[in-house]
């Protein structure tokens, strides 16, 4: 009775102790709420996601010995979530970290206060040789955070695809709905919008007013606009003709039954598509010696081939953290590095390192042609009318994606989506123009 | 005068033993609400000037209502079911041999541990056509591809499903064990009578558990009105986007660390966890569920 | 009647009813039918990581793999962020452990002042417990938060312990065994010995409630090992979570749910990730069948008699 008492009480002291000594409490790499410059061990905490840890594990062997960096694998959608937790417990905050890009409005804004402005700690050497691949990042006449990558939406085809069945490349995307619609009545498809991808390629290079800054307080959101509705009238007929599956490029049933069957005769897709999607065995697995890319098509009256972008991450480094310049110097590592970034699958935006990419890239045998000319060409056309805000896009996106998928019209779809950030915005402080 | 000694040092030594409780009660039950409900009032954007702002905010924040139906509609499934379901096995369970029962009972157990992202997981391979067991039986109505059972107007049962999954194997053996609390001559009293199996079962015994089945709701209510973990990791990874912002858990989750806006989450917060209370409040007070319970205080 | 009486009667009565048959047999047919569907999903978690990635789309849902599977499953995991699965897990057990002993140990004595001794407002502390025990942890979440984040505990272990030590369900059981099962005479024979509260706690309550123990550390396990919510809102560092949110970190992280995520830079693909869920769901399967005739006993019966 009191024995069994007494015996109880002493394992669960034993079991405090081994636990108070054994794992679970360490410090998580360094970075305290507003604490003083550093005076013992360098140390830097880096957030990245599953794609980018290797990218942390070369610069945490390039320091080592120096900076004690630790890489921590965050999954990008909580992010921004987490960072607003940071915010509110005033600690926690990791010194780098790899974002999606349409937070980066959000972590400039005073208000949040986690981005540090790189202007006193980046060489303005490293932001001229990014030319203007670095503009979203710039807030207020600072920039905030260096891109990782440029994500311009370029066009992939399949070379056997179009040789087989007679099809040239389309240039305008009147063109593009025609090719596409020779593919009706075959297993052939023109392309997956029931992800991320209707955004980028689709509504981002027309122009629909989805996110359009006028000035810190003023977003223009308009779903009647022409630039919106003419991608619906052009996109619908292919979908429910079936040449364009309503389904996310991703879906295992896409994949499966479609991809790679070898039946995507083309797609407007992200530069990093070849590397991350076409290619790798566990994706699409397109034999080699198939796969192309040219430019955007163009719209009807407009007179550049625009693009838009589905991702192109940015490298957010923290106002908080304890060693400022440590933590530049991290993120423009990881952000620019050319060795390091060469057999990355993304397109650096930074000179240099592109540079080396492209060598690697205009080598391959894999792909048909140099994929790395249509590239060049659209990087620099990615459409400036869609930036950065301060509510969560990212996460409408999503929203928008899963009513495509659904079996939605798009015109539905794309307007339940803008409808929601014409709710959003008010609450972060934009009026909405149309 | 001993006997008031011997009350008194019972009144403190009560106290005593009491009181590591009631400092939990306070640090995790009241402190926090009270700075919930701090908070929530404090000015901000959305609140100019303090006060009541946040809630009417959230009240008229375009994904309130849709939550808010999301959720109403889930019980509304998930509970009948609940109900009928676990009252009906359990019912049958008690109308064989308690041995035979056992192998059936510890079945029914089995699926406790599936729950929250063990759910998500087994759930997700468990209906995805490309992988499930019951691939044939989708295909009979016709569902090939992922997206024809994952879609948003599914929801409510596949969110129904996992969490009457998960509650209704160990309701059914709990709702067994108060069973076996009917006191014998009861049952051999109504077969002597002449009623059969299906009168003694609807006439006696469900009668006298009705009280239990009653609390098994409330607390299955309680619960289904907060769900957030399953529709969050559904909407976060397998299908991004599917479920965003389905339940008003997650609206709070959304307001609080996606637009920052820490007064209005803890305003919503806090708007549902009066309806807990008032549930707990009739149930408590308005039932004669806690009787008993309520008058062995008086007793003693 | 005797007893040998009695006996006779019941055997009699339990021959064969031709009428009932059908009846009986339906509801053997629901019986085993739910049976089946209790377990066929938990089955499959089981025999997932013995096979390939391809194997589970490939070959019958039901079937088994090989060993080997399992092993590289674990092999594959560890490769995420160095084995911070068993960091997970790790956490899990010890948070578990000290929030079990410490939640049963605080609800028995306090089940047992509202049910044995003069403690002042025991009316009142009775309704705040039930009130309690009907609102679950998850309502709390949000405030919970913005309380640690106050107390400073923001990102550590005990952000995620201390709210699990708090169980009301477990004063209100301990409340009920206390004042049902001992009876009151027991009580006073011993005050009349000359014990205290104390004595009379550490030398009758405490001796006979085995049961109650084995039935609290059995509910306050199961909600405190299967929590996500609260311990994904409190806590940042990878470090420092739990098994289950950990779980939910491998679905956005790494392919096996989430292909957009990384096919080709992780190994970590269904069998994967369904050896993780099944390190969750193990535990708790094991618990519940070993304390399954604590349940059937009658958690309910005897706090409200019928």
């Amino acid at each position: 009775m009191n024995k069994k008492f007494l015996s109880s009480l002493a394992i669960a002291s034993a079991l405090t102790l081994a636990a108070c000594s054994g794992g679970g409490t360490s410090d998580a790499g360094g970075s305290d709420g507003g604490s003083t410059e550093a005076s013992g061990p360098r140390a830097l905490l880096v957030w990245v996601d599953t794609v980018r840890e290797p990218a942390c594990l070369s610069y945490q062997e390039s320091v080592a010995g120096e900076i004690d960096v630790t890489c921590e694998v965050v999954g990008q959608e909580e992010i921004l979530p987490k960072i607003q937790l940071s915010n509110t417990a005033g600690q926690g905050w990791p010194d780098v970290v790899f974002s999606p890009p349409n937070s980066a409005a959000i972590y400039a804004e005073a208000a949040n206060g986690y981005a540090l402005n790189l202007d006193d700690y980046v060489d303005s050497a490293v932001i001229d040789a990014y030319n203007t691949s670095n503009d979203w990042c710039l807030v207020d006449g600072s920039y905030y955070c260096l891109k990782n990558d440029l994500a311009q939406t370029v066009l992939w085809y399949d070379t056997v695809i179009f040789e087989e069945l007679g099809l040239t490349v389309p240039t305008t995307m009147d063109e593009f709905a025609a090719t596409a619609m020779q593919l009706e009545g075959t297993d052939y498809v023109a392309g997956a919008v029931g992800d991320q991808g209707f955004y980028a390629g689709y509504l981002w290079p027309s122009g629909c007013p989805m996110a359009d800054v006028q000035d810190p307080t003023t977003v223009r959101i308009n779903s009647s606009a022409s630039e919106c509705t003419r991608v619906f009238d052009l996109m619908q007929p292919l979908l429910d003709a079936g040449v364009v599956d309503s389904r996310s490029a991703f879906d295992a049933g896409f994949i499966a039954d479609v991809a790679q069957q070898q039946k995507v005769a083309m797609h407007i897709g992200p530069s990093w598509w070849g590397e991350f999607v076409i290619r790798p065995a566990d994706s699409w697995a397109i034999p080699e010696g198939r796969i192309a890319a040219a430019e955007m098509p163009k719209w009807d009256g407009e007179s550049t081939a625009w693009s838009g972008e589905w991702g192109g991450g940015i490298w957010v480094v923290s106002s908080h953290a304890a060693n400022l310049q440590d933590a530049a110097d991290a993120g423009v590592y990881l952000a620019t590095d050319p060795d390091m970034r060469e057999d990355k699958v993304t397109f650096p935006g930074y000179q240099p390192a592109f540079e080396k990419w492209a060598a690697r890239l205009g080598q391959d045998t894999y792909y048909a042609s140099d994929p790395t000319v249509a590239m060049v060409a659209q990087a620099s056309r990615i459409r400036q009318d869609n930036n950065p805000v301060r509510f969560d896009m990212r996460g409408q996106i999503g929203v928008l994606q899963t009513e495509i998928g659904n079996g939605a019209t798009l015109k539905d779809a794309t307007e339940t989506f803008m409808a929601s950030l014409v709710e959003l915005a008010p609450g972060v402080g934009y009026t909405v123009v149309d | 005068m001993f006997k008031h000694r011997a009350q008194l040092m019972s009144r403190i030594n009560g106290f005593l033993m009491f009181f590591p409780y009631l400092l939990l009660l306070v640090m995790f039950a009241v402190v926090p609400i009270v700075l919930a409900a701090s908070v929530s009032l404090e000015e901000s954007l959305t609140n100019p000037g303090g006060g009541f702002g946040n809630y009417l905010f959230v009240l008229q924040d375009f994904r309130f209502l849709p939550a808010l139906i999301n959720v109403l509609l889930f019980l509304l499934i998930y509970l009948p079911t609940m109900l009928i379901v676990v009252a009906g096995l359990s019912l049958m369970l008690d109308s064989i041999k308690a041995r035979h029962s056992v192998p059936l009972r510890l079945a029914y157990l089995v699926p406790a541990g599936i729950t929250g992202s063990v759910a998500i997981l087994v759930w997700y391979f468990m209906l995805e056509p490309t992988y499930s067991p019951f691939a044939p039986l989708f295909a009979e109505f016709g569902w090939t591809q992922g997206t024809d059972i994952f879609n948003s107007s599914n929801l409510i049962y596949i969110f129904a499903l996992m969490t009457f999954f998960t509650g209704a194997g160990n309701w059914i053996v709990i709702q067994y064990g108060s069973l076996q609390s009917i006191p014998d001559e009861l049952l051999e009293a109504a077969r002597i009578d002449g009623a059969n199996s299906l009168q003694v079962a609807f006439r006696i015994k469900l009668p006298l558990i009705r009280k239990y089945l009653v609390y098994m709701l409330v607390l299955v209510m309680a619960a289904g009105l907060q769900i957030f973990v399953e529709p969050y990791l559904l909407s976060s990874s397998v299908y991004p986007g599917i479920a965003k912002d389905w339940s008003l858990n997650q609206l709070s989750y959304t307001l609080a660390f996606l637009g920052s806006n820490l007064g209005a989450a803890t305003a919503l917060s806090l708007m549902l966890l009066v309806v807990m209370l008032g549930l707990a409040l009739i149930v408590i007070f308005r039932t004669d569920f806690f009787d008993e319970a309520k008058t062995k205080i008086k007793e003693s | 009647m005797t007893l040998t009486e009695a006996k006779k009667v019941t055997v009699r009565k339990k021959k064969i009813n031709a009428k009932a048959l059908p009846a009986k047999t339906l509801a053997w047919v629901v019986m085993v039918a739910f049976a089946l569907f209790s377990v066929i999903p938990m089955t499959w978690l089981v025999l997932a990581p013995s096979k390939t990635q391809v194997g589970l789309q490939v070959d019958p849902p039901m079937s088994f793999g090989t060993f080997q599977g399992y092993i590289d499953a674990w092999n594959n995991l560890m490769l995420f962020q160095d084995g911070r699965l068993v960091t997970w897990l790790w956490n899990s057990i010890w948070y578990t452990s000290i929030q079990v002993l410490v939640a049963c140990l605080i609800a028995i004595l306090g089940g047992y002042a509202l049910a044995a001794t003069r403690m002042p407002f025991r009316k009142s502390m009775l309704i705040t417990t039930l009130v309690a025990m009907i609102v679950p942890q998850v309502a709390f979440v949000l405030p919970l938060f913005v309380e640690i984040t106050t107390l400073g505990l923001y990102d550590t272990a005990w952000a995620i312990i201390l709210p699990g030590t708090f169980f009301p369900f477990g004063v209100f059981l301990s409340y009920i065994y206390f004042s049902t099962t001992i009876p009151h005479d027991l009580y006073e024979a011993a005050r009349i010995d000359g014990s205290g509260d104390w004595g009379v706690f550490f030398r009758i309550a405490l001796p006979l409630s085995k049961g109650l123990i084995g039935m609290l550390a059995f509910f306050s396990f199961q909600v405190n090992w299967i929590n996500f919510f609260l311990p994904y809102v409190v806590v940042n560092s990878g470090e420092v979570l739990t098994l289950p949110v950990g779980l939910g970190i491998l679905f956005s992280s790494t392919p096996a749910l989430n292909p957009q995520v990384g096919a080709n830079v992780l190994p970590i693909r269904g069998p994967e990730i369904a050896l993780a869920g099944l390190l969750i769901a193990i535990p708790i399967l094991l618990i519940f069948l070993a304390s399954s005739r604590l349940l059937v006993r009658g958690v309910l019966a005897g706090s409200v008699k019928s």
